[in-house]
């Protein structure tokens, strides 16, 4: 290691003492020195990535009650298990709504934010900096926050819909089966907006203003510039917006756990709480591994897919 | 000057690092409520007593952020740089999830080696003997005697009090829920909470023998017997007396409730107590009772072992624990807590001559004394509790039936080991 890191100063003390750019090795060299530039980082990556994809692969192949325990290889018990738990195909339909529910939301609010606050002249820092702030929030407080907000008899939005004459459609914001899974969403997508908005921001500054000059030599009004100027010109900030806001919508699970914990009876349980619930309430960790494997598989699919419709798009 | 000063760190670093050698420390997870300044005034002076019998001592509280049920005192375990004892909530439930993952220490063997066996009731340790084959794995340190709460001044102005039988009971509910009240308060959402309500109604419904025999298994949950106390929760359900809404509550939303006065009933521990204080709720206007039942001996709280002392397997000063646990069973100490205005708990022996702090609390020991039934929350096999809170909550927010709820938590334990 010592030799091919002196080679390679050497080599790089000799070209800058020349005032020329590297001189050129042979391939080897230059593969052996690249591999040992690259090396230390490999190192990290398998220790804290590949070995943690390893041993939950081999321990979605065993039964274990936890850890310093000797784990029996069950071969596809754990699979089968998960097959027959209607509580994992129940996370699985919550979790893709979650992801839907979490691109529409966090992304539409972001992107109507966007449009709204990318014309004002003075106030525009004001408003950007204003809508932002939410997702300085943790996700585990805004949890908090919002759960109070939700509060059936004290809670800020029934209290208010009453004070208006709107009693009518106070809920149980958190307690009503077909609600539940919305409303903490809504909390989650209030802190996720920010960064959505601010993304659109800076798409919509980058769209060629002649373009609304000639649309509007043309007689479009503001809804055709829109629909014809501004959403093609954010295309591939769209795109961008979507596949984070998905990321981020697969890695949904604070807010859920503190606001429901996945209740009422299931009613807002995604992979990732039951994943949890399995590991440290349970400590059944086989089957824990098994949902992790599934919500891999999971992110793999949607990119592919994902990154294929993207690419027929931009065609 | 050089000298002096190169001799004098010399002199300095020796004293440091035979100090060092010498110095422990213990880690210790809990209490509970360590943040509230009367309960930390009581535990900073019992970590001073420690410290002051201990010289070479230093003990750290880990303020807890959560129990077994929601897996912390797991995760807490697993970092490798968690506590070396745990006071935690705690019951054969929560304890054979943590046991079952070879988290914490047998202490059968202390038991007898350093007399714990005669530091806690016998009928306790003969419990506690009977639960893991032979092998201990917790030390009780307070005792759950759950019941309900109840506001004296609106009762006393409304001419209400808690009946003996369940029939009269609905009556009362009714009557309090034409007044616009909330006839009962829970958060469902707090596991604990669902379990405090759902195991008195069990009983009351059952008897506290048949409960027994449920949770040793010699007779299944969804038995019409067993199942009845799941019908009563799925009727006040449908009778507006328990709302829907509150499946969406946690513990302290429930306890809001009931300390705004919005809710006339609650659920609950002597622990209660310390929520109060918190609320700035006047524990003077607090009643207890037990549920009422219509089977003769069941009007008892519910209960069973509340908070244990664990070790961690990986706890870095096991004997230190050991000693830790010593000092807490001590008379000295036992004497001190109960006498304290922090005291939360019914301790795990008789302590003669002690006067509870608060008068609720004395209300809630003399409904203790003849014995607590079951509190299915601390008796349930650890991988059956998630799928029993959940049934509550399925309960209360009317998505299942009693009948449907009890099918699915005997499915369960027919899984469990």
């Amino acid at each position: 290691m010592a030799g091919h890191t002196g080679g390679l100063s050497a080599r790089m003390s000799k070209g800058r003492a020349a005032g020329a750019a590297l001189p050129e090795g042979s391939p080897n060299d230059d593969a052996r020195t690249a591999f040992w530039l690259v090396a230390p980082a490999l190192a990290l990556y398998a220790v804290f990535t590949l070995l943690p994809i390893a041993a939950t692969f081999w321990l979605s192949f065993n039964s274990s009650a936890g850890f310093n325990t000797s784990a029996s290889f069950v071969g596809v018990g754990n699979y089968a298990k998960a097959a027959q738990d209607p509580i994992v195909w129940k996370s699985l339909v919550h979790t893709f709504a979650w992801l839907a529910y979490h691109v529409v939301m966090a992304g539409g609010l972001g992107l109507l934010l966007a449009l709204a606050v990318s014309r004002l002249r003075i106030t525009q820092v004001f408003f950007r900096t204003a809508f932002f702030l939410p997702h300085l929030v943790s996700l585990a407080v805004v949890g908090v926050i919002w759960a109070n907000i939700y509060d059936p008899f004290f809670g800020l939005l029934n209290t208010a819909l009453t004070q208006i004459g709107l009693g009518a459609f106070t809920q149980g914001w958190l307690s009503d089966p077909a609600l539940v899974l919305f409303s903490v969403n809504v909390a989650s997508s209030w802190q996720g907006f920010g960064l959505y908005m601010l993304l659109f921001i800076a798409g919509l500054q980058n769209i060629d203003h002649s373009l609304y000059d000639a649309a509007e030599v043309d007689g479009a009004n503001a809804f055709q510039k829109l629909i014809y100027v501004t959403l093609p010109g954010l295309r591939e900030v769209m795109t961008f917006v979507i596949s984070l806001a998905m990321i981020n919508g697969l890695k949904g699970f604070a807010t859920v756990f503190v606001m429901t914990n996945g209740g009422p009876f299931y009613q807002s349980e995604l992979i990732t709480t039951y994943i949890y619930r399995l590991a440290f309430q349970s400590q059944d960790h086989g089957l824990a591994a098994v949902l992790c494997i599934l919500l891999s598989l999971l992110a793999i699919v949607i990119t592919i897919v994902f990154n294929r419709w993207r690419a027929r798009l931009s065609q | 000057m050089l000298k002096f000063l190169a001799r004098g760190t010399a002199l300095a670093a020796m004293i440091a690092t035979s100090s060092l050698a010498h110095a422990e420390t213990l880690k210790m997870w809990g209490p509970e409520q360590i943040t509230e300044p009367l309960v930390a005034q009581l535990w900073n002076g019992i970590k001073a007593d420690f410290e002051r019998a201990n010289p070479d001592v230093t003990v750290e509280f880990m303020p807890p952020t959560g129990t077994i049920s929601n897996g912390a005192v797991q995760a807490a375990i697993q970092s490798d740089a968690g506590p070396d004892v745990i006071l935690t909530n705690s019951g054969i439930g929560r304890i054979s999830v943590v046991k079952n993952a070879k988290q914490v220490m047998p202490l059968t063997e202390q038991y007898e080696k350093r007399g714990w066996k005669d530091q806690i009731y016998p009928w306790l340790y003969t419990e506690l003997k009977g639960q893991f084959g032979g092998e201990i794995y917790e030390v009780p340190d307070g005792l759950d005697a759950l019941g309900i709460w109840y506001h004296k001044d609106i009762f006393a102005q409304a001419g209400w009090k808690i009946p003996a039988t369940w029939a009269e009971f609905e009556t009362l509910m009714k009557a309090i829920e034409e007044t616009g009240l909330q006839p009962i308060a829970i958060g469902p959402r707090t596991p604990g909470s669902a379990g405090h309500l759902f195991g008195n109604l069990l009983q009351s419904a059952s008897g506290k023998e048949v409960i027994g025999k449920a949770l040793r298994r010699e007779v299944a949950f969804d038995d019409p017997s067993i199942a009845a106390g799941a019908v009563r929760l799925q009727k006040l359900v449908e009778a507006g007396y328990i709302k829907k809404e509150m499946a969406g509550l946690d513990l302290d939303g429930a306890s809001r409730l009931w300390f705004n006065k919005r809710a006339a009933m609650f659920v609950a521990g002597p622990w209660f107590t310390a929520n109060a204080r918190k609320a700035g709720y006047d524990l003077a206007n607090a009643g207890y009772a037990p549920m009422p039942s219509d089977i003769k001996g069941a009007a008892i709280p519910t209960g069973g072992v509340g908070w244990s002392w664990l070790v961690p397997v990986n706890s870095k000063q096991p004997e230190l624990a050991m000693k830790w646990i010593d000092f807490m069973l001590s008379d000295a100490v036992m004497k001190k807590r109960a006498q304290d205005p922090a005291s939360t708990m019914i301790y795990p022996r008789e302590i003669p001559g002690v006067e509870p702090p608060t008068p609720v609390l004395k209300d809630i020991f003399a409904a203790a004394a003849g014995g607590v039934g079951y509190n299915p929350s601390v008796y349930l096999p650890g991988t059956v509790l998630d799928t029993y809170f959940q049934v509550i909550q399925g309960l209360i927010s009317g998505q299942i039936g009693g009948e449907d709820g009890m099918k699915q938590l005997q499915a369960k334990m027919a899984e469990a080991k």
